[in-house]
This record gives structure tokens, sequence and C-alpha cells, in this order.
């Protein structure tokens, strides 16, 4: 916990802005070091936002024919990718908005989209096949297909993708063309988070359970007593507490000393209706978490993996997608009615809880 | 959300050559002002502007417990998974399998996946088939017997390439595999749009209200008449029939009501499973007794019935009088004494399929502890072999029926409306192959109160 000390559970949110879009909101990000926010909405539209007022920028509508799937902020914030049903990736401009190339990769949707750490790669899952593309367009890599559609990727360092579905999580050096590693298990995987570090594997799985490998020992586990598939997951930036969600019940396994295995959990209550989305604060032990109820929590946890709300808000329907600003000090959740709200979050850095005496 | 606001989900399952492309855009071009958003399993060529088409490849997940029951298509979760966030855009969903799926995993992901089935509401299973192939396919392979097997609709297509004959023979096999099952003939998938669609198929009231006696046990005879004879000598005339030779038990004193029949018949069931006396024209019939009408004869046959004091009697008989211009004659007036009633029985026939229906009906109340433990058993040890389940319980102490219906070892179970006036009953069915139905009828009424 470098920044934030604890302190009582108290409201965190304060008001900042709304605004709309015109259609079930399914993806969002912040863009030029938060200076500028970007929804995605399901028909595909894309709409950017002034990150402290929410004031439009711009706004185009249909980019995807079919609809929109997915959308990725390169890490730098100045371009960003979408992809879609159209079986099509476009790389825009953050500022304008403008297209700057199209990938054109058949007739699959495609699903996933993640940039490298470093920017340099763009990860594309359609279908069967995962492709890398550099930050202009250019192809880098192209997988064979995988047993089944491919669920999830993520970068586990800059030139090592893992992929994961039906069966297996497969990590590929992207840059000498090798598979690296196989990890394989029978079940249909249809989360996947990494830590930091690209150690530890965690991916939920259709028959309600969470299974993750430790790749540097080749331990692996398996979390089992989920009441619903485990779509949302998330790792904090140690690496240590990984919140895990198939219900109105946020899960969170805390992997200090000796642990996941034969601790118990610690568990957030604070939603009527399951998780729709889940994200750790860029730094520190803040997780936010929104459901299909409308409401978002912000939890501070403790090493164990408990932890205390320390804000709540409704955001009026479904929560489509939920992220922390590049410096934690504003929230955003876009919803299922295509309302976005930001809210300030206020952190203290250097009050120090003194308890009372 | 309550499951009016759920999506109707049609699963259009049949072999390739079935028909199923050729329905799928009658649905498609027709005018029923729903919006139907259709997943297709191949990169068919369906070319149709309406509703929106999605492909899908069939994928199927099995758990790592290694459950057939708690299989899934991946692919539909995934695409479901999107539709729901465009509910605005349709109100149906169709979904059309490969002709060698398995229909299970298809029903199951309505039920296993909470986010599918929080949105989405299986209205029915459809099942396109060939008339002209079917027997053969039957044959050959498990997919089409399961396909016929969780059908609540059978379309048997391509009726004019088959004889009316053929086509009642295949029509009373199907019906054999499922009994649950509604069949409807089509030539060229021509079949009205609401037989199809808006189901709300996994309701057994529905099926109770087309077919009221499709949950009735089977009999060995078909047929019973009571007759008011005064004391003497009757004959009873039979013609030529189907068969040459008829089954027959006969009672005195037997009742007319409803209950006395099935008291009747019972009582027939018991004496028809002894070995059968052989009776040759000219004989009298003896009482309480399995005998066996020898009709080899051409024309006309006669039996004696000797009446000593006015009784009724109650003939149940291997088929209908019908079929055997079957008549009671009083002998020394040469007058045909008609009866004065008569009831049909669902017959009961060979079953050479491996997959068949069981029905369970019993009257009064059951316990629910000992139903879920005997449900919980049957399912975990038979729910591979058991398709479909659907039944109405009557719990005791609750004054709602329990609707309950099921897919392979999933079920669900739930209030439905009140018992009000009319009598408590249990009326289960199970659709499943190699099923043992004194087993499980025995095993459900030790849970009746």
């Amino acid at each position: 916990m470098p920044d934030i000390e604890p302190f009582s559970p108290r409201g965190m949110f304060h008001e900042g802005w709304t605004a709309e879009v015109n259609d079930y909101a399914i993806a969002c990000g912040w863009a030029l070091k938060g200076k500028q926010f970007i929804v995605g909405d399901v028909a595909g539209g894309l709409f950017a936002f002034e990150g402290d007022t929410g004031k439009i920028i711009w706004e185009k509508e249909k980019t995807h024919s079919g609809g929109l799937l997915a959308m990725a902020i390169h890490p730098e914030g100045e371009i960003f990718a979408t992809s879609g049903q159209d079986g099509k990736v476009q790389i825009c401009n953050c500022h304008e908005g403008k297209v700057i190339k199209t990938l054109d990769l058949g007739k699959g949707w495609v699903e996933h989209l993640k940039w490298s750490n470093d920017g340099l790669f763009l990860a594309i899952a359609s279908s069967k096949k995962v492709y890398v593309f550099n930050e202009i367009g250019k192809k880098k890599w192209i997988s064979e297909d995988h047993p089944s559609t491919v669920s999830a990727i993520s970068w586990s360092n800059k030139n090592e993708l893992a992929t994961a579905c039906y069966g297996r999580v497969t990590f590929f050096d992207i840059v000498n063309n090798k598979t690296n590693q196989k990890l394989e298990w029978q079940g249909s995987l249809v989360s996947m988070e990494l830590s930091p570090d690209g150690d530890i594997v965690a991916c939920g799985s259709q028959d309600n359970s969470v299974h993750f490998w430790r790749r540097s020992t080749g331990m692996d586990a398996e979390m089992t007593g989920y009441p619903g598939k485990p779509s949302h997951l998330s790792f904090d930036d140690s690496g240590k507490l990984l919140a895990t969600s198939g219900s109105e019940r946020i899960t969170v396994w805390s992997f200090i000393g000796n642990g996941p295995e034969g601790t118990m959990p610690g568990e957030l209550c604070h939603h009527t209706e399951p998780i729709s989305s889940l994200a750790f604060s860029n730094k520190g032990m803040l997780v936010a978490s929104g459901s299909r109820d409308g409401s978002v929590v912000a939890s501070f946890l403790k090493k164990d993996g408990n932890g205390d709300p320390v804000g709540a808000a409704f955001a009026g329907d479904l929560v489509g997608a939920i992220t922390w600003r590049p410096d934690d000090c504003a929230l955003a959740a876009v919803n299922a009615k295509g309302l976005v709200n930001v809210w300030n979050f206020k952190v203290s850095t250097n009050l120090v809880s003194k308890g009372f005496k | 959300m309550s499951i009016k606001d759920k999506i109707p989900v049609t699963i259009l399952t049949g072999f390739l050559g079935s028909g199923k492309t050729t329905l799928l855009n009658r649905i498609l071009s027709e005018e029923h002002g729903k919006r139907i958003a259709v997943i297709e399993n191949e990169y068919g060529e369906v070319g149709i502007d309406q509703g929106l088409v999605i492909n899908a490849d069939e994928e199927v997940f099995e758990m790592s417990n290694g459950c057939i029951c708690c299989t899934v298509r991946g692919d539909l979760i995934r695409v479901l998974g999107n539709l729901m966030k465009r509910r605005d855009k349709f109100d149906y969903v169709l979904v059309e399998t490969t002709g060698l799926a398995d229909p299970g995993p298809v029903a199951q992901t309505f039920f296993m996946d909470e986010e599918i089935s929080s949105e989405f509401t299986l209205d029915g299973i459809v099942t396109l088939v060939d008339a002209a192939h079917i027997d053969q396919q039957l044959g050959r392979s498990d997919e089409s017997s399961e396909q016929v097997a969780f059908a609540d609709v059978l379309v048997l297509n391509k009726t004019d390439l088959v004889s009316d004959d053929a086509l009642d023979t295949l029509e009373s096999r199907l019906r054999d595999m499922n009994r649950m099952t509604r069949i409807i003939r089509a030539e060229n998938a021509q079949v009205p749009i609401e037989t199809v669609l808006n189901l709300s198929a996994f309701d057994l009231d529905q099926i109770l209200k087309r077919r009221p006696t499709f949950l009735e046990p089977e009999y060995p005879f078909e047929w019973t008449g009571v007759y008011d004879l005064a004391a003497g000598k009757y004959e009873l005339n039979l013609q030529e029939g189907p068969d040459p030779e008829m089954s027959l038990v006969a009672f005195t004193n037997q009742g007319s009501t409803e209950e006395e029949l099935k008291d009747g018949a019972e009582s027939s069931v018991r004496l028809y499973a002894e070995k059968a006396k052989s009776l040759e024209p000219g004989n009298s019939i003896p009482f309480g007794e399995h005998i066996n009408l020898q009709l080899e004869d051409k024309g006309n046959k006669s039996f004696i019935l000797n009446i000593e004091k006015s009784t009724k009697i109650g003939l149940f008989t291997q088929h209908t009088a019908e079929e055997f211009n079957m008549k009671v004659i009083k002998s020394d007036e040469n007058k045909e004494i008609p009866f004065n009633t008569e009831r049909f029985w669902q017959a009961e026939h060979e079953h050479d399929d491996e997959v068949g229906s069981i029905a369970i009906e019993r009257f009064g109340d059951v316990d629910p502890e000992k139903l879920n433990t005997w449900m919980g058993r049957l399912l975990s040890e038979k729910g591979v072999d058991i398709f479909r389940t659907k039944g109405f319980i009557s719990y005791s102490g609750n004054p709602r029926r329990i609707v309950f219906q099921g897919v392979h070892m999933l079920f669900t179970a739930q209030p439905d409306k009140e018992w009000g006036n009319e009598p408590r009953r249990n009326q289960l069915v199970f659709i499943g192959r190699n099923l043992n139905e004194k087993e499980m009828q025995e095993g459900f009424d030790k849970c009746l109160i």
C-alpha cells in the first residue's frame, strides 16, 4: 500500500459529471492521461468527453456494422482500438476519433483487444485465432486455430501473450513465434487475469469455479463453490489480491504468505444483484464494483481480502463497465441505458487514521 | 425479472435434409409481427433481410466433472450474452442446430448458465423429420432419436413422398418414443407459424389440453362396453376383423361410472396377465377369466353368454367392438342389445425403440422431502438417460400446484396456480432411453402420503 492509508468508511464519491450515449454502453476508458474519457456503445457509437467536465469532444455512429464488441485504449493514451461483429478492428486517434487504420480479419466476431504494457503491440482475438499487430496496424503474428473460440487474452510480459479457451491457457512468444507454455484443464474458461508480474494465471470457469496456476512453481489450484460463473476477475497492482465474482458477492483471494490455498477468502456483500463489472484501482487496494442493480461500490481491502465500503453510488441501471482514472482520483461507470457517470474520488494520501483516544 | 419479461427461444433441430432451412425461411419471411434474431449453426445462406442472423460454430463444452448434464453450448452463451444487450432490436430468438447436434447441451444452456437463464426462456424444441428417411436414421444414429425425444413439436415433413399407411406407422413409432410431443404433418415445411413459435411448450397444461389422455397408463385392451342384460341366453357375434383371435374378459355386475370402469380395468389387467383360455365359436364365455376368442373362420362367429339373473355385463376387449362389428344379441328375440356405456383405453403396444416415454398419474399429495430424495436419486442415477421431464405435483399443505420441468438431471420446480376445487393429483412424464416404468412408478408411489 504505497500511497493510501486506511480510514473509517465514509462516502468517497463526490459529484463529478454525467453524460449520455445513444445505446447500451459496453466499453469505456481514459485517454490522454485522464484528460479524455471515451465510451463505446453496443451499436457501435463512440463518444469522447472531456475528462474533467464531461463536455462532448467528438462522437461517431455505427463504427462497426452489427455492433461494437471491444475497445482498448493505448497505454500512452493517444490512440485506441475498437472491434466488432463485422470482423474488423479500427485503430483511431483519440483527439478527433479519426480512423488511422482498419484491419479486416474476416467473418468472425472480434471480441477481445489488448495493448501490450509498452504499447508496441495490439493483440486481437477473433473466433479461434489470435493476431498481433503493431501500433500502426502492421501484422506481426498470427496463432494457429485454438481448440475453441478464444475467450480471453492478456499480456504476461512485453513479448508474451496468454490466451484462454476451452480446456487450456497458452503462452506464446509472439516475437519468436514459439509456444512457451500450455496449461491444460478440462473446463470452459470464461475469463482470465494475470498478476502484474505475469506469474499467476487466474481463470473463471463455466462450472462456477476459479482455477489458477503459478507459472514459476507449476502449482495449480481450483477454488469451487461460486454461485455463478466467475466472469469478473481483477488483480490489485501488487498482485497480492485477486477479486473474483460470479454473483452479487465478491470473493477476494489473498496471495500473501501461503495463500490462497487453505485460507478463507475475503467476502464483500454490498450488492443485491450479480456483479457486472469489477476493477481494482491503478494503485493500492481499492476495488470498485458495479452490479446489474445499478449500484457502484468502492471498497478498501485489507491484506486478508476482507474490507469495508468507502463509498457507494447509484448508476441508474446495469453497470456495463467501470474504470478508474489513471490517477485514481475519479471513477467512471457506464450503464445499460447509455448513461455515463463520473465521480470524483477523494483519496487522502497523507491522512493517518489515529482512531479514538 | 419475471418470466413474462424473458425473451422466448425456440430451438430448431432435425437431420440434414429434413427441411430446417426451408422452415426458417418461411418463419422469417412471414408477417407475424415478431422481430426474430436467428442464431444459425453453419455459414448458411438464409438471405433474409428481416431479422438478425448471427452465425455461430457449435461449441459443446463439457465440464471438468465430466457430467454430460452440465454440458453447455459455449457459442450460444457468447452470442446470447451479446444479444441480451440489444433487447430493443428483437423479441424472439430462434436457434438452429446442425443435423447431428445433440439437443441436450442446447437446452441445458438455458438452465445451467445463470446469465442466460435470467434473460431468456426456452419456449420449445421443434424437430423436423424427413418422413421418407427417418426410419433409417432412427436405426442408425443416437442423435436422431434424441432429437425426436427432446421435441415439443415434431414436424413430419415431406409427407408427399410417403404413403398414408407408412405415415400412420411412422407417427405411431414417433409417438411411442415421445408421448409429449405434438406431431404435425407437412409438405415442404408448410406449417402454421403458431405451431412452432410461442408454444410455451414447457407448459404441461398445453399438452394436456391438446391430448387429455396422454398421461393415462396403457392397458392390454382397447375397449370396454357395459350392457344391461335381463336373465336369458345371449349371443356375442363377431365378424371378420384385423386379427384371427381376440382376448376378452367379461364381468358381471360391472358399473358404468368412471370409477367403476377403472376398477374393472384394474381387475382385467390382472386377469390379462394370466394365460388366456382359448375359446372356439359356439361355446359359452366364462366370467372373470382371460379368454381368447378364436376368430379364424370366415363370416359370423357366435359365442354364448348365459345370464342367470338380470345384471350389467362388462366386456373388456383387446380391440374395439367396431373393428369386429361386435354385437350382443338376445337369442330368443334375435334382437340387438346396445351397450349402455363404452370406454376406450390407451392401448398397450410393442416398444421397439430404446427411447420411450413413461407417464405417472396419481391422485393425492406427495411428501416434498420424499419426492426430492427420490427425484434427486433418480436423476443422479439415470439423468444421462432421462432426456426430458415435465409434470405437476401436489405438495401436501401447499395450496398451489407445483409445476416442474427438466432436461437431463437439471430440473426446476415452481409454484403454479392454486388447486381450488380441482382434485389434487400428480402427473409426471419422463422421456428417455431404456427407462424402467415399473421401478419408477413404484418409486413415485412411495412418495405419496
